[in-house]
């Protein structure tokens, strides 16, 4: 019989300790995990956002600079306007390469066709848009036609129909794109020719009337042509368009980030907290389960087991039921995260996206080795103690 | 083969409790092949002497020779292998592991052994141990665990695994203390026949004086000393 699996059997023969060992592996792995995915999370999706959107600035009416940051984000209800006419003069300013309109609809509350609870529908132009178009062009090989649209991972034909039914007119869906963590994901995308023909289908077909004017916009995105910089063309549109804000793209999603540290900031000082509570509560059980074994360590000892025998077969037995309860924690951490993202999203004020397999398994790793390197540095203490112990003095009671 | 010289052991108090000698310069030679029998009254320091002789306790000063080789200049792992093969331990109280079966406790040792052990097969080991079960009779308690044995029964296995290991000397702390007149008698006796069948070196320390009969030399100690005239 080995030394390790005949210490581990003495060891996790007291039911209550080793549940409490394996408790706190748990709390730790668990934690540490949620906290590094929410917090990668929610830095890739607004990374993957702004990618997305393919802008160096983003050009709204002044004082939406928040509600489009939420409508991209988080999909709030964002009725922005602006006059198509801004199109024109911000085309005009220097260092404007392209400068595509965008038009934001109604949000669709509870529609019948997604897996999410709110839809949001973008109008785009095909012949300057470079949100869409590129994905297009690479999966379709063509533009999108009158009653043709893409949307995000989040949007499919409801079963049973070969089209999606917004405001009585019915879209075909022509493809999916990557997901992204945020409210692009339940995002659907179609052009202004077939927006303004959804408008004036909805006046005699829909409950509700959409209303989607040719001389209004809801932002435009512009790329700068080489060598512009991005701060100085947003600086020129400011002043050449009135009553527009110009966000460059590190600004953009500007105070979704900084909840977004604030609350990182706050899930690390838990997580510290949790650490050090889980640190002294192991070194508390593991002294009072070796002291409850110093006996039956002595008599190891005297039958010939090394100092460093004993020690390894103690931060062995440790180990075995702190990654017990680390693989329990990570498992339900990562269940409980994927299976209520859009609650707990909600709950945070800021999306996040769950990785890619490849990243998951890393994260998965680091979760299991700080629950580990906790229960190894918080048994290191006792079981170097008992092990360097006289076997004679380990025995006296 | 054991050589006590000049021996000292302190034990510190804790807190502000005073430190106690419990041996005191002691000195004391253990031949090969003798049964001795170390005498005394609670605390006077014979369980000490025995930890010391058996390495199991490093000596405040002085030193304990076995073979010739400082015990306390060799490395944990020399100490340790030394007592895996040389040695044979009976305690005082119940040493059986209680997680493991009888035939599990007895084998023990030779498992222990590190890297350097000499290699023997699963078989081969649990053979041995199931003939010195035999021995001490109880070969029908193979698979029963500690709790399920009596104290005679637990001494008796204690016994067996302490020679599993071919040792050279056993030492033996109260080995029968705990036990009734009868039982008492079987286990002397079946040390002694170890003794005399094997000419094992064996030390045993005991309170009771009527024991010295089974050894083949005695010393009694008091106060921490080795009582003059008394070898």
């Amino acid at each position: 019989m080995r030394l390790t699996s005949l210490t581990l059997r003495d060891i996790s023969g007291n039911a209550f300790r080793s549940f409490v060992i394996i408790a706190c592996a748990f709390v730790v792995a668990g934690f540490s995990l949620a906290t590094i995915l929410v917090a990668r999370g929610a830095t890739d999706s607004i990374t993957l956002t702004q990618a997305r959107l393919g802008a160096d600035v983003l050009v709204v009416p002044s004082g939406n600079e928040r509600t489009i940051e939420g409508a991209l984000l988080m999909g709030s209800t964002a009725q922005i306007r602006m006059a198509r006419a801004n199109l024109e003069k911000v085309g005009a300013v220097v260092g404007v390469e392209v400068a595509t309109p965008q038009l934001y609809l109604m949000s669709m509350s509870n529609s019948s066709c997604c897996s999410v609870p709110d839809m949001f529908m973008v109008a785009y132009d095909p012949a300057t848009d470079f949100t869409v178009e590129p994905w297009l062009r690479k999966e379709l090989g063509r533009d999108l036609t009158l009653g043709e649209s893409v949307g995000g991972t989040y949007i499919f034909v409801p079963e049973g129909a070969d089209t999606i039914k917004l405001y009585g007119y019915d879209l075909s869906l022509e493809g999916n794109l990557e997901p992204t963590g945020s409210n692009l994901d339940a995002t659907i995308f179609f052009t202004f020719e077939t927006a303004y023909e959804m408008a004036r289908i909805s006046a005699t077909k829909a409950a509700k009337l959409l209303y989607a004017s040719p001389d209004q916009i809801s932002s435009i995105l512009v790329k700068v042509s080489p060598g512009s910089d991005p701060g100085q063309v947003a600086k020129d549109i400011r002043a050449a368009v009135p009553g527009v804000s110009a966000i460059t793209r590190p600004e953009l999603f500007g105070s979704f980030r900084e909840q977004m540290e604030g609350q990182r900031a706050v899930m690390l000082v838990v997580l510290a907290v949790i650490l050090a509570l889980a640190l002294a509560v192991i070194v508390l059980v593991f002294s009072m389960v070796v002291n409850e074994r110093r006996r039956e360590i002595g008599v190891l000892r005297a039958l010939g087991a090394s100092q460093t025998a004993v020690f390894r077969a103690l931060l062995a037995s440790a180990l075995t039921l702190a990654f017990i309860g680390a693989v329990a924690g990570i498992v339900l951490s990562a269940l409980v995260l994927f299976f209520f993202k859009n609650a707990l999203t909600e709950a945070f004020g800021f999306p996040f996206m769950f990785p890619s397999a490849g990243s998951f398994a890393l994260l998965v790793v680091i979760g299991l080795a700080v629950a580990l390197a906790a229960a190894l540095a918080a048994a290191s203490v006792p079981a170097y103690r008992i092990s360097r112990r006289d076997p004679a003095l380990s025995m006296r009671e | 083969m054991i050589e006590l010289r000049s021996v000292t052991k302190t034990y510190l108090g804790a807190g502000r409790s005073p430190a106690v000698t419990a041996l005191n310069e002691v000195s004391l030679t253990v031949e090969s092949g003798e049964f001795l029998v170390v005498t005394g009254r609670s605390g006077s320091g014979k369980t000490t002497l025995l930890n010391l002789a058996a390495g199991l306790l490093h000596p405040t000063s002085g030193e304990v020779l076995y073979a010739g080789d400082d015990l306390w200049k060799m490395s944990d792992k020399e100490r340790s292998r030394l007592r895996n093969h040389k040695v044979g331990f009976v305690f005082q109280f119940p040493s059986l592991l209680p997680s493991l079966t009888t035939l599990e406790n007895v084998a023990l040792p030779q498992s222990l052994g590190g890297s350097n052990a000499p290699q023997q097969s699963a078989g081969a080991r649990k053979r041995r141990a199931t003939e010195l079960l035999d021995m001490v009779g109880l070969s029908d308690k193979l698979p029963s665990f500690p709790r399920q044995l009596s104290a005679g029964q637990q001494q008796r296995a204690v016994i067996a695994r302490a020679l599993v290991n071919e040792p050279e000397i056993l030492f033996a702390d109260e080995p029968s203390s705990d036990l009734d007149e009868q039982t008492e008698q079987e286990i002397m006796t079946l040390f002694s026949g170890i003794h005399r069948d094997s000419g094992l070196t064996v030390v045993m320390v005991t309170h009771t004086t009527q024991l010295v009969s089974y050894g083949t030399r005695a010393v009694e100690m008091a106060a921490g000393a080795i009582v003059p005239g008394a070898a």
